[in-house]
């Protein structure tokens, strides 16, 4: 009876709704460079842009998700340990850069560093620095309870924010680093399309390495123990594990993992400035991902990142090309949204006088379908949902035509908590849930 | 009773803010026994235990297990040494099936140490399925085999209560504390339960129990002792322990 699985429904529901919505992401990019007449290339470089931030993100959710998702180690210091590996690798990789003074001010300040490495040996010293300084983060922090955990965590990564914006002569202050060197120098007009090709097969070969390295550590005897200490750290230290040595070591190689995507994202950019790649909003976004995603697996650490980070980019487009092209069809989105409407209530009307007349048909009762099915609510939601917004589109259109690409940029927040609030609601564990080990 | 005792704590003191939680409490668990603590609810007993194991860092007295001082070593080293304890409120890894519960409490499986996993990765292999079958046999002794794989969450109070015992017995320890090891479990399960540490301590392994079951407490246990307001205050052997006027008074009631 033990190893009969538990009912589960057929349809891989969230599945279907992690590729709908990727699929969704990526198909409204295209469409709003293909509304401001972006070239095939230019699309598919726009493209890459978002596959090599998105795989950024995925690292970072795996860093934390193994420090938390895992250990239960609540890091609210994520945009730190993000900062120095992007640092550290831009030192490492850049040329020598020495201020250039114009008149006697400091136009354009230098910084530590100009090494001229080799991409790898500048993220491998990513990695240890970032993984090192997890570690003396770790030593005190952890003694500590969650709660204040975190706020220690945050605590480093505001503190190290600050200091990066102001040591001027180290990091290039608030002006940061520029020339940071890609991957392969190309030439020609199609060096930036070539160049986005190259970055995501760089990022994604790291991301399959990073998950399989992730995989074989975290599903071992020693991962079994982080997720003890999950559950009940007291237990766990009475069953005779040193609880402070495998929180040390979650914490440094979670740090490490920052350190990468640091590394990658400064090398994808092509230059660093501290003032909003590693502002505390980084962290926010990290734990939305890891949460939306699904906690304790690693698939749900990267489709949360690839969701999450597609909504932030989609904004983006729409706000940047999308908006040219829609407010000049405004009358036609207005008469299709109208459309929408009074075709809607014609059809609650009919299933309505059809519940009446026959008592006896399921569907012609969508309240009661709505309470039964999970399914039936989410689309009857979406639905409302995609209407109101549409609906709102137009009316800021009407009255504050030039406010819409703004809008739709900030409303991506508004998205983002009402996703969130809707997931905790009504899926805790996140979209991809933890498994189960089934031993044999 | 003329061996050396294998566990004896001398003048331990606890106190948590002005409570006297434990208060110069000595007493000594002779080796191979099934010894009894008990007492009325706030005498200290839960408070000894987690000392003893090391969740609690005493502050004063002594504690020496198989001639080891043990006072102020962190749980895991105690745990080491063989010397482990259960949980009055089930401490059961929710998360975590039944069987990756009791896998989890086997000592020097070399699968947790992070290095092995890449420098042997062979013997981390073996290590695990050795353990496995190890966990296999315990959870069979204990009859919770049919739920080894579901999670520890969904298992009933007292299969919870079984679970911390089989954890307990998956370190192979030498001395197990149990906190109220029967507390909430049918009284058949009960039975048989503590038929099967009287297997075990005929086995050799050595119980110390708290217990406010009293049946279980004259029945099962060769030598109690008695703890009131963080103190010793009788102990000898069942019978002699009902008709001791003071635990009368403190404790059993007329």
């Amino acid at each position: 009876m033990s190893d009969r699985p538990p009912p589960t429904s057929e349809i891989p529901w969230s599945g279907i709704v992690v590729f709908s919505v990727i699929g969704g992401i990526v198909l409204i990019g295209i469409l709003s460079a293909a509304i401001a007449g972006a070239t095939p290339k230019g699309i598919l470089t726009n493209l890459g842009f978002y596959v090599s931030i998105a795989i950024v993100f995925a690292i970072l959710a795996l860093g934390f998700n193994l420090q938390w998702g895992y250990t239960g180690l609540f890091n609210a210091g994520i945009a730190g340990f993000y900062l120095i590996g992007a640092y550290v690798a831009a030192f490492a990789i850049t040329p020598p850069a020495p201020p250039i003074i114009v008149g006697g001010v400091v136009v354009f300040p230098g910084h530590l560093g100009g090494f001229s490495l080799p991409l790898p040996v500048g993220m491998v010293l990513a990695m240890l620095a970032a993984g090192a300084t997890a570690a003396v983060v770790a030593v005190p922090a952890l003694r500590l309870r969650a709660d204040y955990l975190a706020i220690a965590t945050l605590a480093f990564a505001v503190i190290l924010q600050i200091a990066t914006t102001n040591l001027q002569s180290i990091t290039g202050g608030s002006i940061g680093i520029t020339g940071i060197p890609p991957p392969i120098q190309y030439e020609g007009t199609d060096a930036q399309f070539l160049n986005a090709m190259t970055l995501v097969g760089v990022g994604a070969l790291i991301l399959l390495a990073s998950i399989l390295v992730l995989q074989f550590m975290a599903e071992s005897p020693w991962g079994r123990v982080l997720r003890a200490i999950r559950e009940d750290e007291e237990a766990t230290m009475a069953l005779g594990k040193n609880t402070f040595n495998y929180k040390l070591q979650a914490f440094a190689i979670g740090g490490a993992l920052m350190g990468l995507a640091g590394a990658l994202y400064g090398v994808t950019l092509g230059y660093l400035s501290p003032a909003s790649s590693f502002a505390p909003s980084v962290t926010f976004s990290v734990w939305v991902m890891v949460i939306v995603g699904g906690s304790g697996n690693h698939r749900g650490a990267i489709v949360g990142a690839f969701l999450i980070y597609g909504m932030e980019w989609i904004s983006v487009q729409v706000r940047d090309q999308a908006v040219l092209g829609l407010a000049a069809n405004y009358v036609l989105m207005r008469d299709v949204f109208l459309g929408l409407g009074v075709n809607a209530l014609v059809a609650l009307g009919l299933i309505f006088v059809l519940g009446r007349l026959r008592p006896g048909l399921a569907w012609a009762h969508p309240l009661a379908l709505c309470r039964r099915s999970a399914v039936v609510r989410g689309v009857v939601l979406t639905a409302f949902a995609v209407y109101g917004v549409g609906w709102a589109f137009i009316l800021v259109e009407q009255f504050a035509p030039s406010a819409v690409g703004d809008t739709i940029f900030y409303t991506r927040l508004m998205l983002i908590g009402v996703l969130l609030i809707l997931l905790i609601v009504y899926r805790p564990e996140g979209i991809l849930r933890e498994r189960k080990r089934v031993l044999r | 009773m003329d061996a050396r005792p294998l566990l004896t704590v001398s003048e331990v003191e606890k106190a948590f803010g002005g409570i006297h939680a434990v208060d110069r409490c000595s007493l000594a668990v002779l080796p191979k026994t099934i010894t009894g603590l008990i007492g009325p609810n706030g005498a200290g007993k839960s408070t000894l235990f987690n000392i003893i194991a090391g969740l609690y860092r005493p502050d004063g007295g002594e504690i020496r297990f198989n001639g080891t001082r043990i006072d102020g070593l962190p749980p895991y080293e105690i745990v080491d040494l063989g010397l482990t304890k259960t949980w009055q409120i089930p401490h059961e890894l929710r998360n975590l099936t039944v069987l990756e519960n009791v896998v989890l409490a086997a000592k020097h499986n070399s699968g947790e140490h992070l290095l092995n996993l890449f420098a042997r990765p062979r013997q981390v292999k073996a290590d695990e399925k050795q353990w496995r079958a190890r966990a296999r046999e315990i959870l069979k002794l204990t009859q919770l085999d049919g739920l080894a794989n579901e999670h520890a969450r969904a298992l009933s109070g007292g299969q919870k209560k079984l679970l911390e015992l089989s954890r307990a017995l998956m370190s192979d320890p030498t001395l197990v504390l149990l906190d109220e090891p029967v507390a909430g479990v049918n009284p058949a399960l009960a039975g048989s339960l503590m038929d099967l540490i009287e297997n075990l301590r005929r086995g050799g392994r050595t119980f110390f129990l708290i217990e406010h079951d009293m049946n279980v407490v004259m029945n099962r246990c060769d030598w109690v002792i008695v703890m009131h307001q963080g103190r010793r205050i009788a102990e000898g052997p069942p019978e002699s322990v009902r008709a001791n006027a003071t635990v009368i008074e403190s404790y059993l009631g007329g």
